[in-house]
């Protein structure tokens, strides 16, 4: 079934930005389909906080269109913003205003606030509602950055690396709220981080940025059935010119052995190779990863 | 109302600013205790205390639109607002209003003690009271606005910066030579009234490119600053034009009777 562009909770076309000479994002296009939870990945200064900021209406794109709900971002901030929750990479809000007053400051902006929500969230986060936002900790200004987005029950959430500097517990108990939310509502979510071993579970769809360019934009289940990881021991005799078949999109050997990540074929012929699988992390180190492991 | 949330916000962690406007309105209040010579003292505190009010109104109102945007866009802070369903003139004049909510309710924190303890309040009459209070808002607001932009233009550390600085040395210059022109020819209540109108179009335009830099900038710091600078130095360049019809019109329609003599009579 086609969705209608209109539809569409984030639509990028060919978008661009760059800066002086720099060239930091070229020619990005995707799409994410309602209920759809979209991680966008990518090394540090690979392109994502300038895109995340054209999603936002934050800055304005010098090439392409960016339109979340069939709507120019640029020109409909504002009321595009009712239906967008956002958590941004650096907790920004003021750092002298408590969270309550945070809570009252956003509730009194957005007309579908759920404050028995927002509260509960809060409380179940462990939040000192009294405390000043800069005085609690990087997970606390985190979770509070959360729950105040959550609050106006929005159709699309937009999360920049929600989980930067969090520890074990406090990024698992920001996936279960997200879980949680898009049980409860399914709610369209477009993420960014470098958290990949957290969302493998969560993201239905990845795009991978690369020095300003999309190198991906596939479903999880196609990456992983489109690669292959195997590996060889040092006592097998496997040339890494018998993978060539395989398209292999990385590989490495040395005096423990070796293993490659293949693209296409059935690995499963050559003897020796043990078939093993794939995580995100791994497809993302092979595809993004120093160029002098990755094959041509 | 959106503008007043915005305006709550800023006013959120600034309010030591009224705590020292009332710490200097007591300082104030102790000379007049411990002076020799009370009258004279009363007299001198109560003017002290409106000078002070106003001067104190005036350097928060500095500070405030020295920071008041540019702060949060360096800190990273201005996404915050941009966030949220805002409106960009929502929150420029929720900021603004802050700025000149807190510089007033601060001059007269300081000046206030004096003024009511002197006596001065009785010799004060409505008329009085607005008018300190109207110069008082007005300096603020120039102030505000015009180092909001500076702010911006500084801390964005672009090449826009030569035009800005071209503008306001072609402004000054444009000013000078028509001042120059109505003292030639002794017309001074007509430049104060050109001075007067000077100020109000360039205190429009600060408001316009304040606005656009909110609206057009957003989160970009260059571009917010691209935005000014093309905004004041048309304004700047349309204020002065304004200015120099303004002075030949003077110039022209001045009765014969008030012209100055020609120049070999004042020789004379």
């Amino acid at each position: 079934m086609t969705i209608q562009a209109a539809s569409l909770p984030v639509d990028c076309r060919q978008v661009g930005v760059r800066y002086g000479h720099t060239q930091a994002l070229d020619r990005a296009t995707f799409q994410v389909e309602p209920g759809q939870v979209y991680a966008l990945l990518g090394r540090n200064g690979s392109g994502k906080t300038s895109l995340v900021r054209c999603l936002l209406g934050h800055q304005r794109p010098t090439a392409g269109r960016v339109e979340l709900f069939g709507q120019d971002v640029w020109s409909s901030r504002q009321a595009l913003m009712h239906r967008v929750g956002v958590v941004a990479e650096e907790p920004d809000a003021p750092p002298l205003m408590t969270t309550r007053q945070l809570v009252r400051f956003c509730g009194g902006l957005y007309p579908t606030w759920d404050q028995v929500g927002v509260d509960q969230r809060l409380q179940r986060f462990r939040i000192p509602m009294d405390l000043p936002f800069g005085r609690l900790s990087r997970g606390q200004k985190g979770q509070v950055a959360l729950a105040l987005a959550l609050g106006p029950k929005p159709a699309l959430l937009v999360l920049d690396d929600p989980t930067l500097g969090l520890d074990a517990v406090a990024r698992r108990e920001v996936y279960d709220e997200l879980l949680g939310e898009l049980g409860e509502r399914g709610t369209t979510v477009l993420l960014t981080t470098h958290d990949l071993a957290g969302i493998e579970g969560l993201a239905d769809r990845i795009g991978i940025l690369h020095q300003g360019r999309l190198l991906v934009d596939a479903s999880l289940e196609d990456l992983k059935a489109r690669h292959r990881k195997v590996s060889w021991a040092p006592t097998q005799a496997v040339d890494p010119g018998d993978l060539a078949p395989f398209a292999p999109l990385w590989s490495r050997a040395g005096s423990l052995g070796g293993e490659a990540i293949l693209t296409q074929g059935d690995p499963s012929q050559v003897p020796g190779l043990q078939a093993h699988p794939l995580s995100l992390e791994e497809l993302f180190v092979a595809l993004v990863g120093s160029e002098s492991e990755v094959a041509s | 109302m959106s503008i007043f949330a915005v305006t709550r916000r800023e006013w959120t962690g600034r309010r030591n600013a009224l705590l020292l406007a009332l710490g200097i309105g007591v300082i104030q209040l102790l000379g007049l205790y411990f002076d020799p010579n009370p009258v004279t003292t009363q007299d001198k505190a109560s003017f002290m205390g409106v000078f002070s009010g106003t001067m104190l109104a005036w350097v928060i109102a500095l500070l405030f639109g020295a920071t008041m945007v540019s702060r949060d866009l360096e800190e990273r802070r201005f996404g915050f607002l941009l966030n949220q369903p805002l409106h960009p003139a929502q929150i420029f004049l929720g900021k603004v209003m802050a700025g000149l909510g807190l510089a007033l309710v601060a001059g007269i924190l300081a000046s206030l003690p004096s003024v009511l303890l002197s006596g001065l309040w009785r010799q004060l009459g409505l008329k009085d009271v607005g008018s300190i209070l109207g110069v008082g808002l007005a300096g603020s607001l120039v102030l505000l606005l015009f180092f909001h932009a500076v702010s911006i233009q500084v801390r964005s550390r672009s090449l826009w910066l030569l035009l800005d600085l071209a503008a306001w040395a072609g402004f000054f210059l444009g000013v000078r030579w028509l001042s120059l022109r109505l003292i030639d020819t002794e017309a001074f209540p007509d430049m104060v009234h050109l001075w007067g109108g000077l100020l109000v179009g360039v205190t429009l335009g600060l408001g316009i490119a304040g606005y656009l830099q909110v609206a057009q900038g957003r989160a970009d710091l260059q571009r917010g600053h691209r935005w000014v600078s093309v905004t004041m130095a048309f304004t700047l360049g349309l204020v002065l034009l304004a200015g120099w019809a303004d002075v030949a019109w003077v110039l022209k329609h001045r009765p014969p009777a008030a012209k100055a003599p020609p120049a070999r009579v004042q020789i004379r």
